[in-house]
């Protein structure tokens, strides 16, 4: 047989063996993972009520997102939310993603009855992979207003 | 007789196969040990569709693994070191797309060696193992063409033909 052949033929029978071990090994592993992972949900209403919002920050699987600048995430957020500012975007993902999957469910938020910033975030996520987002109305003021679990600085 | 310090070529060869075997091995036992976490080091990247994700944590690590230990037996070792070459080449593409989209991602590759974040640490690893592989794929390729599956030692199995079978 052609050498090169050969080596070619040998080549693709280890990925092949390589492949089959690893379907067999998950088919067995306590730790194994559906051969397809599942689709993310489809997604879901635009706005959340604020009901509901707290109903997932207590759940604690839920991520929230801040889509304001810097300055307002400082001066008070929602407990436990991280900032990731709308208006720059690819400078402050790569801070955040680490505790991203497509499947995180994650609520974004900014602040007033006009914001489009959690709506920009969104936008900017959404052709990641990262669909599983609601958006709370009116966010930081309607969580702070309820009394809702919140980071402030001593100024506030 | 040999300088000193001048390597024998088997035992060079030995020392490669070691190095890159190794490395493979045990950068698929890290995947293996944990298929969620790699699963989630490669959406980071944001390469492979979400549904196909979990098939690639699933699959990657076991082929790196068989490679690994084929390198380390010695066992068609020019066409495992060839492999070897592929993925290190292929992951190399994929950290540097990684770099020029400035996305501070996990490697996923050895762990947490290398740092926590995909850099040129990773790169020069990668490229360490990409050239290892390269030079032994080149050298077993020296070699007199061995037959498809001698090289595994199944020859050995060929048994002589019944007395009565023997063409006349």
């Amino acid at each position: 047989m052609n050498p090169r052949l050969n080596t070619l033929l040998q080549a693709l029978v280890i990925l092949l063996v390589g492949a089959a071990l690893g379907l067999a090994a998950n088919a067995v592993s306590p730790r194994g993972l559906p051969l397809l992972a599942p689709e993310p949900a489809a997604a879901p209403e635009e706005f959340i009520p604020l009901k509901r919002a707290k109903e997932l920050w207590h759940d604690g699987r839920t991520l929230f997102l801040d889509a304001r600048e810097p300055e307002d995430y400082a001066a008070g957020h929602i407990g436990n939310a991280l900032n990731l500012p709308a208006q720059s975007f690819a400078q402050h993902f790569g801070e955040i993603a680490p505790l991203l999957t497509p499947a995180s469910v994650l609520v974004l938020y900014c602040d007033g009855n006009e914001c489009e910033l959690s709506h920009r975030l969104r936008e900017s996520l959404r052709p990641l992979g990262y669909t599983n987002t609601y958006l709370l109305f009116n966010g930081w003021s309607a969580w702070r207003q309820a009394g809702l679990p919140a980071t402030m600085t001593d100024k506030q | 007789m040999k300088a000193p310090g001048q390597l024998s070529h088997k035992r060079f060869d030995w020392m490669l196969r070691l190095i890159v075997g190794t490395a493979f091995v045990v950068a698929a036992a890290l995947k293996i040990a944990d298929p969620a976490k790699f699963a989630m080091d490669v959406s980071h990247y944001r390469l492979v569709p979400p549904a196909m994700l979990n098939l690639v944590a699933i699959l990657v690590p076991w082929i790196e693994f068989t490679t690994g230990a084929l390198v380390l037996a010695g066992i068609w070792l020019r066409a495992a070191a060839l492999v070897v070459t592929n993925l290190t080449a292929m992951f190399f593409g994929i950290i540097v797309s990684a770099l020029a989209r400035g996305l501070n991602i996990e490697c996923g590759c050895f762990g947490t060696l290398g740092g926590n974040h995909v850099g040129l640490v990773n790169l020069a690893i990668d490229s360490g193992l990409f050239s290892l592989a390269a030079l032994l794929a080149r050298r077993s390729g020296n070699r007199p063409a061995q037959p498809f599956f001698a090289e595994s030692g199944a020859h050995y199995l060929r048994l002589p033909p019944p007395e009565g079978l023997k063409p006349r």
